[in-house]
């Protein structure tokens, strides 16, 4: 059958091309997210293992190990450097070392990480590129890039102060340079390298080496054992001793943590791609099997098994999906190896960046991508197989397919969804995000199972309602829905990606939101600068920057509290006038009047009086927690308590309508008009700004990356209109020649394609607003108080972006329909 | 019907010189070699000819589902060679009807709904007292519900045809209406397609090749090679079938 199977690829190539695209970009997607795990191991390989790359084994000190520091454990010393030397088995040894030194010349001081450097041991890993290596304890080498950065080179005169007790100075003369180090453990400070004998001048004796680099005469193996042995002799206990690879494995990984991370989150929406790929491949296959059951039931009736039909089918997808896979993973390839070679073009100190493709990269996307093409062809396979010979005698009858939801998954889904919403009910009634998670996990796809009861009717509903009288609208929300199973798939897989964004962005406006408001109770002030008591001049133009709204003078004074519940001493007092503060302050509560102290809650206290320098004031709380107690500056007067100059600053109120980049601007000007560092401006404003913008970045990233499973979906939405229309030939031929014209017959099928992409994407919306305001309680009632916000306007275009592209989605298929002549099309079977 | 007094007078449909070719160079076929035909108004004419005669060619162009390379098509006064593709959409849901082979009914529409959807796609309404008229000659009036798979063969046929009728069209052209339907509901089709042109004065011109059919035609048109080559008035089956033999001669 496989010539069959072949034949059929080769006659309908046109009909698979939607689905290969999907399968490429979903496999594509999951091979890049794998590549960059494996390239941020091989970047780092080559930039850690900068210092083994020579060597056969790394000898050091384990300090997970539990000999560790423990009695008689000794350190690596030049005397041992020399005993490795002296065996019979190795050839070259080296040691590195990481002690931070000063560097001195007449004016200036530098940290500098002090090398010991052996020209006869290959330079210890070292890698000079002009003059020569240190040969006495008065030379020095230094790296390129400090060299520029100081301005130091060949033949300046420099001292070393040495480090440790018993640590010496020297005074050297710079007689090389290395190259600079892209090791992220190292390239932080000058790399100064000396001679082995000043190495150990400098640190006294017995100074510990990091590591012992070696290369050896002749089997790793046998060194390895003899370096072994000689450590034990020495005492060494806690040394492992670990070919060059396998350090740099280990320390790779001790840095990789985080990109494990990245590398999981990015798996997780590669997994999402491939589900909604898997849909647009599912119906690709029941369509494609649908317009040839006369074909398959002839080959039954010719006397082919209900197997061979299956297998044919089967293989029909194999096909598909090895071509498709492979295609993917090249883009893959070729999409890390540009981002590669574009950050080492863009970004010089990152100019070591490595493509790192293993076979993983290629093995798992490929198969992963075959499997997933074949196990979504296997239902329509099955339907294929179940056809009867009798079938291919019968006319087919494009209207009568009926899918039966099958009931087990209607129960296995509505189980799923009820369990599920009772975890998320549950989650944001304890307010555990991990509950609510889980109950999220579990509804979802008990929803998506149950897509078939409410996506069709929803479709035809709906297209009812707008269609009105024109025939075109009538026709084109009957046929939306003529074959409810193809529909329902279509658009789950687009409400997948739809109600994941809009979640996001539910959840994420709301979080913004809520910590806002969190921020303004704890911080009510915009902005805060503290310097000295401000004069008349400096308030004034202060208070004419663009986008300062109001600025409020204070003044500090300090005094000894006594409360009920406790005592504070020489506790900084804030000292205001009550009425300049009403015009910056958000929070009522946070304003003193006279005879009141304005208790911020940083500390505790049940206390209705205080007792300030002699006096009893009313104690008034309030929930600003960054900000120091207040009183009026009569009270001060009253009390006779002391300010200074030196002592003040002011708060200050925005407009507001000011946004995140105005405001580092407004903060220059005021740094500017005061004279001090902007950052010794701070306040709830900058935190407020702070968040917003880590908020929108994660945002941006996690709807960049959930586009591409929408993009699959709108590709499958194409695909299922193109193969509708393919289908229906014959039957938009007739009603061309009972009068429709091009123009109705285009619309007719743009309407159904924005009705089947247009209600994907509401009940995506109501699905993922739902998803986003339970998941933001869960996670931020914890935290403080929650305020939902749902960004309508943000929702709106994600509806009105599903529209235009479903519209789009609709424009080949249909122009391909309205150009086939009423003849030509009368005239297919 | 005021047509009926008027039946020889005038034509309905006026073809001349047409002329239609497909292909290129070798696989060159000329389909109509300047065809002058003119098919009176109120009359139930068959075309009839061997397969590859150019009979379903000329129908179609008539039709204007196909465009021929030269010549003129005059329908109710418009030459349909001179109309845009949107022109020419609007003249078959007013001025043509069709009846095909295969009934090719909408399926996801009742049979009611498919006999109004030329009208509907003009967006016009129809005359209700026409509708009930046309579909009690055609026997349809506890079928108007039905969708069309749940109608058999001649029911559908029947549909198709009260589809034709229903807006008074210039001509209908049938393609065969009896090709898929067995004899006696072919007999009960044509019989009603007679009925039209004598009762409601409607035109008909109709491509067969069974002379059974051709039969309850007014009129024989017979091709070959992609002209006009013969005329049978008031044909029986022996007529139209020696006639069809001569020609395979």
């Amino acid at each position: 059958m496989l010539h069959v199977a072949l034949a059929n690829i080769k006659v309908y190539a046109r009909r698979y091309i939607a689905a290969i695209l999907a399968v490429a970009i979903g496999t594509a997607f999951l091979g890049a997210s794998l590549a960059v795990d494996t390239s941020t191991r091989a970047t780092l390989k080559n930039s850690v293992g900068e210092y083994y790359k020579t060597a056969d084994l790394v000898a050091f000190r384990d300090w997970k190990s539990s000999a560790y520091g423990e009695d008689g454990d000794q350190p690596l010393t030049m005397d041992v450097l020399e005993a490795v030397r002296a065996l019979p088995e190795v050839k070259t040894a080296y040691g590195s070392s990481s002690y931070a030194v000063n560097l001195r010349t007449d004016n200036d001081m530098y940290n500098a990480w002090l090398i010991p450097i052996s020209p006869e041991h290959r330079y210890s890993g070292v890698n000079l590129i002009e003059g020569r290596a240190p040969m006495s304890e008065s030379e020095a080498t230094i790296d390129q890039k400090y060299a520029e950065q100081t301005g130091l080179g060949i033949g300046d005169q420099v001292a070393i102060e040495g480090a440790g007790e018993e640590g010496g100075l020297q005074e050297v003369r710079i007689v090389g340079l290395s190259a600079a180090t892209n090791d992220p453990f190292k390239s932080a400070m000058m790399q100064l390298g000396v001679s082995e004998g000043s190495w150990e001048f400098l640190l006294g004796e017995g100074a510990d080496l990091d590591e012992i680099m070696v290369n050896g005469t002749g089997d790793t193996a046998q060194t390895r054992s003899a370096l072994q042995q000689l450590l034990g002799d020495q005492s060494v206990r806690s040394a492992t001793v670990l070919t060059a690879d396998e350090k740099v494995i280990a320390d790779v990984a001790n840095l990789t943590n985080g990109t494990e991370q990245l590398t999981m989150v990015l798996l997780i929406f590669a997994l999402v791609a491939l589900v909604v790929t898997g849909l647009v491949v599912m119906n690709t296959f029941a369509v494609v099997i649908a317009q040839r059951t006369r074909e398959l039931a002839l080959l039954r009736t010719l006397g082919a098994k209900r197997k061979q039909i299956r297998s044919s089918v089967l293989t029909e997808a194999l096909l598909i999906g090895i071509v498709a896979s492979a295609i993917g993973v090249a883009a893959a390839v070729g999409l890390m190896a540009g981002l590669v070679k574009l950050l080492q073009l863009m970004v010089p100190e990152m100019s070591y960046a490595t493509l790192g493709v293993d076979w993983k990269v290629v093995a798992i996307p490929l198969l992963i991508g075959i499997l997933m093409t074949v196990l979504a062809a296997w239902l329509p396979a099955r339907r294929a197989m179940k056809l009867a010979p009798l079938a291919a005698l019968r006319p087919f009858d494009a209207a009568s397919v009926k899918n039966r939801s099958g009931r087990i998954r209607i129960v296995f889904g509505a189980l799923l969804a009820i369990a599920g919403s009772a975890g998320l009910v549950a989650g944001a009634l304890i307010e555990s995000l991990p509950v609510a998670f889980l109950g999220g996990l579990l509804s979802f796809p008990g929803i998506l199972m149950l897509a078939s009861l409410f996506v069709p009717s929803t479709v035809y509903g709906i297209g009812k309602l707008f269609a009105g009288n024109k025939v075109a609208g009538k026709l084109a929300a009957l046929n939306s829905v003529r074959n409810p199973g193809r529909t329902t798939a279509t658009a789950t897989a687009l409400l997948i990606g739809v109600t994941l964004v809009s979640m996001i962005m539910v959840g994420g406006q709301s979080a913004k939101t809520s910590l806002n408001q969190g921020i303004s109770e704890e911080y009510p002030i915009d902005l805060m600068v503290q310097t000295g008591v401000l004069d008349d001049s400096e308030v004034t133009r202060l208070a004419a920057i663009d986008g300062i709204a109001a600025v409020a003078p204070y003044e500090v004074t300090q005094a000894m509290i006594n409360l009920d519940d406790g005592e504070l001493d020489d506790s900084y007092l804030l000292v205001v006038d009550p009425q300049v503060l009403a015009t910056v302050i958000q929070d009522e509560s946070a304003i003193p009047q006279d005879g009141e102290l304005v208790f911020t809650n940083w500390s505790y206290t049940e206390s209705e009086t205080a007792q300030v320098a002699g006096h009893d004031l009313q104690v008034k709380v309030s929930t600003a927690s960054y900000l120091s107690n207040m009183i009026t500056q009569n009270t001060a007067r009253d009390l006779a308590l002391p300010t200074d100059d030196l002592n003040g600053g002011a708060m200050l109120r925005l407009d507001d309508a000011v946004s995140a980049n105005q405001l580092s601007d407004i903060v220059e000007r005021i740094a500017e008009v005061l004279d001090v560092e902007s950052a010794s401006i701070f306040g709830g404003a900058m935190e407020s700004a702070m968040f917003s913008q880590i908020i929108d970045v994660l945002l941006m990233i996690v709807s960049g990356l959930l586009a591409v499973a929408v993009l699959i979906a709108l590709i499958g939405v194409a695909n299922t209109l193109s193969l509708s229309v393919l289908e229906r030939t014959r039957e938009n031929a007739l009603l061309r020649a009972l009068g429709l014209k091009k123009k109705q017959l285009r619309s007719m099928l743009a309407v159904e394609a924005v009705l089947i992409g247009g209600v994907a994407a509401l009940l995506g919306l109501v699905l993922g607003t739902i998803y986003g305001l339970f998941g933001a309680y869960s996670t931020l009632a914890q935290i403080g108080q929650v305020r939902f916000d749902i960004p309508w306007l943000q929702l709106a275009l994600v509806i009105g972006v599903s529209i235009v592209a479903a519209l789009l989605a609709s424009l080949a298929p249909s122009r391909r329909a309205a150009r086939l002549s009423p003849v030509e099309g009368l005239a297919t079977e | 019907m005021s047509q009926e007094t008027t039946v020889h007078t005038d034509y309905a449909v006026q073809a001349r010189g047409l002329t239609k070719t497909y292909g290129h160079d070798s696989t060159r076929v000329e389909a109509l070699k300047g065809v002058d035909v003119s098919f009176a108004r109120s009359r139930f004419t068959a075309i009839m000819g061997p397969s590859g005669s150019g009979k379903s060619t000329l129908m179609h162009c008539l039709a204007g589902l196909d465009s021929a390379d030269s010549g003129e098509i005059v329908i109710g006064g418009k030459n349909l060679m001179q109309l845009s593709d949107d022109q020419l959409t609007e003249m078959r849901r007013e001025q043509i009807g069709f009846v095909f082979q295969s009934f090719n009914l909408v399926p996801t529409i009742n049979a009611r709904e498919n006999i109004l959807l030329p009208l509907a796609l003009a967006g016009k309404k129809h005359d209700e007292q026409w509708f009930e008229q046309v579909v009690g000659i055609l026997g349809l009036g506890d079928r108007l519900a039905h969708k069309p798979h749940e109608l058999s063969g001649g029911q559908q046929q029947r549909v198709a045809v009260a589809r034709a009728l229903l807006t008074r069209p210039e001509v209908v052209f049938g393609d065969e209406p009896t090709g898929n339907l067995d004899s006696r509901t072919g007999a009960e089709v044509l019989s009603l397609l007679r009925a039209s042109t004598r009762e409601m004065g409607q035109t008909i011109i109709m491509v067969t090749h069974d002379p059974v059919a051709a039969s309850y035609a007014d009129e024989v048109l017979l091709m070959k090679d992609g002209q006009l080559v013969g005329r049978l008035a008031e044909p029986t089956v022996a007529s139209v079938t020696d006639a069809l033999t001569s020609l395979a001669e």
